[in-house]
């Protein structure tokens, strides 16, 4: 025992001193913000550009209306789409040539072309050079279809003001039920289930494939047989995985502490960014914490030690990869299946797929972000998990024991399992 | 007492023997060589000694006891593929690899200054491993291998890559143990160096034993009917003689084994006038020839070209 606490002790100091895990511990929160601010400081920020657009009104009944309502403002008060109207003249199509011209020429942003029965249904069109700017073809588009369907209404003698409070949309608020009360969810659940999800899924690629270098470096350096003549390789295997699991730890208590003090003193700036959307962020219930700590240390037994089995068997990260592929097929799954399983958390293919070990700790730990599934599912894929991880050190330990004093070409599955059975 | 008891042990690997049936016995205070070609199971047998690799069958008992993980403190180990961790820093590494040896952090500390001093690499204690020459890492892995004051040393094939300053040091350190009443277990297939300092050896060749006991009393067995020639000119005449047995010819020099009758007396009148001599030794036969006698001429390439 206290040879493995010797080795835990190296293997936090050698890993908390690189430059590596520093950078990454600063790095992650800064990154993830970035991933989500970024986008929407963009936002903020860009004031944007006044475009012009021409447009050829066949109808000659719309452009005036259109113009009009088509009042979207600048962040500095201009008014964002200036429209230049072109009389329609006998030859429509030399006309749209010209157009296109200056589309192509740069003098107009795009053109729009209003048919003559755009109020019977006739289909109006949008030209430009580039056609996925959809907040502008939301603008243009919404503008155009009141303008119409205001037209339609007064010829027919209604009053479109009246109509459109009779057809106001009926509001619906997604609320939450928790054993404290009722919580508005406007995406909030969503949201910080997908980051932790997304955390944990991170530090289980990222702290495997450390277990896995630092295996590869004891063989690749020759250090193995010295620490060998000291100690039995599953005190090795044992002493790695914990300690480079506390550094795991660790780097998340750094992580808890950045985001308690970010939002503590810092409450002024984070809903700023968050209330541009239109939700707030709801209070995390601390079992999902909990629940993470969980899944977390389990999910991370397990995959260091398929991590450490690999890197016993191979020489250099490079042959390592193919060997990687089943582990990290285990891990990308349960995130391609995120969307489904938020969708139904409670169906039967979710509650299967999330008692297969593999799968459990990402999508467990889904479940109970989105919602907490029965105590049975929870304790039933707990105890799975653990009877694996026993299970999964008694057999990588016999593969590592051998691995890791064989030089050459990696071993092939029939060469793995007879190494489980030598004595 | 015995350092070392190794009975009846076997290893397979597939189906392929690494070592077979191999039995030793070494006692306590002495130089012990084990010997081999390339491949011969070597390192399996020291691995096995060292409780790395299990054995299939048989038993081996080390300071009187049966092999275990606690008995792994009184060992000093130098493996034959030798590394130490490159990005840890001297001191650190000597504290780590004490520290599992079980010695404790304080009196860790001492021997540590202690030992660096002696192999003037006190002014590297801070320095990243890798930093260091491979001579200076040659003396760091000496020093991991002795620093706990084993009773037991066992070293794979220590001589290799070795240049001429670590390899006196390395003897010294050797023969220092020695006098104190430790007990050194080295390969190697390099017979001049067991020659030297060697008191029993065992030879062993594909997995199993060949030759086993005290070097002087086997040379004895081969009896003193080998001459060893220094010479000058051409000298292929000699193998012509009816009393050679077998010849090792190095140009200048020559091993003659005679046959079992003749007397080597005889055989320098009839070289005199015909080459230069500048010496003519009759002695027992060197280890050399011996190995390459019971290894056999299959192997005799490889081993001389060593």
């Amino acid at each position: 025992m206290r040879k493995i606490l010797s080795v835990i002790k190296r293997e936090y100091i050698q890993i908390v001193r690189t430059k590596g895990f520093i950078i990454g511990t600063i790095l992650g929160p800064v990154l993830m913000a970035a991933l989500i601010g970024i986008p929407i400081l963009a936002q903020v920020i860009s004031v944007g550009e006044q475009e012009t657009i021409g447009v050829v009104d066949i109808s000659r009944e719309v452009f005036a209306d259109f113009e009009k309502k088509l009042d979207h403002k600048l962040k500095d008060g201009r008014r964002q789409y200036i429209l230049k109207e072109y009389k329609p003249s006998a030859d429509i199509t030399a006309l749209r040539e010209k157009l296109r011209n200056e589309v192509l020429d740069k003098s107009l942003a795009a053109y729009i072309f209003i048919p003559k029965d755009i109020a019977e249904g006739g289909e109006a069109e949008y030209v430009s050079e580039h056609v996925t700017d959809f907040e502008e073809l939301k603008d243009i588009h919404g503008s155009l279809n009141y303008v119409v369907i205001e037209k339609r209404l007064r010829k027919e003698g209604l009053d479109p003001q009246k109509i459109g409070q009779y057809i106001q949309p009926v509001r619906l608020t997604s609320v939450k039920a928790t054993k404290k009360g009722e919580e508005r969810d406007t995406g909030g659940t969503f949201i910080y289930s997908y980051v932790l999800v997304l955390i944990l899924y991170i530090t289980l690629f990222f702290y495997g494939a450390i277990i896995m270098r630092g295996v590869i470096e004891e063989k690749s350096s020759r250090v193995i047989e010295v620490i060998l003549s000291s100690l039995k390789p599953f005190q090795l295997m044992v002493g790695k995985i914990l300690g480079i699991g506390a550094v795991g730890l660790t780097q998340y208590t750094i992580w808890a502490l950045f985001g308690i003090v970010a939002f503590k003193y810092n409450k002024s700036l984070l809903p700023g960014f968050l209330q541009g959307g239109d939700f707030s962020l709801p209070s995390i219930p601390v079992y999902i914490f909990i629940y993470f700590v969980i899944f977390f240390i389990l999910g991370y037994f397990l995959y260091a030690t398929l991590y450490a089995a690999v890197g016993s068997m191979v020489n250099s990260e490079k042959e390592a990869q193919q060997l990687l592929f089943p582990i990290s097929m285990f891990l990308i799954i349960p995130m391609l299946l995120m969307i489904f399983i938020m969708r139904s958390p409670n169906s039967t293919f979710a509650v299967v797929l999330s008692m297969i070990p593999f799968f459990a700790p990402i999508l467990m730990l889904l479940r109970v972000c989105v919602l907490l599934p029965p105590v049975v599912q929870l304790g039933g894929s707990i105890i799975i998990l653990v009877l694996t991880i026993i299970l999964m050190i008694w057999i990588v330990a016999k593969i590592y024991r051998v691995g890791i004093l064989m030089y050459g070409k990696p071993p092939k599955l029939r060469e793995i399992v007879k190494w489980i059975g030598y004595k | 007492m015995n350092a070392l008891e190794i009975e009846g042990i076997s290893k397979k690997f597939g189906d392929f023997y690494a070592v077979k049936k191999l039995s030793f016995e070494i006692p306590q205070g002495i130089i012990y060589g084990l010997l081999g070609p390339n491949g011969a199971g070597k390192t399996t047998t020291i691995r096995m000694a060292m409780n790395i690799i299990i054995p299939d069958e048989g038993s081996i008992r080390i300071l009187n006891q049966r092999m275990d993980e606690a008995m792994k403190e009184r060992i000093g180990y130098l493996p034959e593929d030798r590394g130490l961790y490159p990005k840890m820093k001297v001191g650190e590494l000597l504290l780590f690899l004490t520290e599992i040896k079980g010695l404790k952090k304080m009196k860790a500390r001492g021997e540590i200054d202690f030992w660096l001093k002696r192999f003037d690499l006190s002014d590297w204690k801070n320095k990243k491993v890798e930093e260091l020459s491979r001579g200076m890492q040659q003396k760091l892995q000496f020093i991991v291998t002795v620093i706990h004051k084993p009773e037991l040393i066992i070293l794979d094939e220590p001589f290799a890559g070795l240049d001429p300053v670590n390899t006196k040091l390395l003897k010294d350190i050797m023969l220092e143990m020695k006098q104190v009443g430790g007990t050194i277990i080295f390969s190697t297939h390099r017979m001049e160096q067991v020659e030297m300092i060697c008191d029993n050896i065992c030879l062993i060749n594909k997995a199993e034993r060949v030759l086993e006991g005290n070097l002087s009393q086997i040379k004895k067995q081969y009896g003193k009917n080998t001459v060893i020639l220094d010479y000058e000119g051409e000298a292929d005449f000699i193998q012509d003689f009816p009393e050679v047995e077998k010849i090792d010819d190095y140009g200048k020099f020559m091993e003659i084994r005679l046959k079992e009758q003749a007397d080597p007396k005889t055989l320098l009148p009839k070289l005199v006038g015909k080459i230069g001599i500048n010496k003519f030794e009759i002695r027992e036969p060197t280890l050399n020839a011996i190995f390459i006698d019971k290894v056999g001429e299959t192997n005799e390439k490889d081993t001389v070209s060593h």
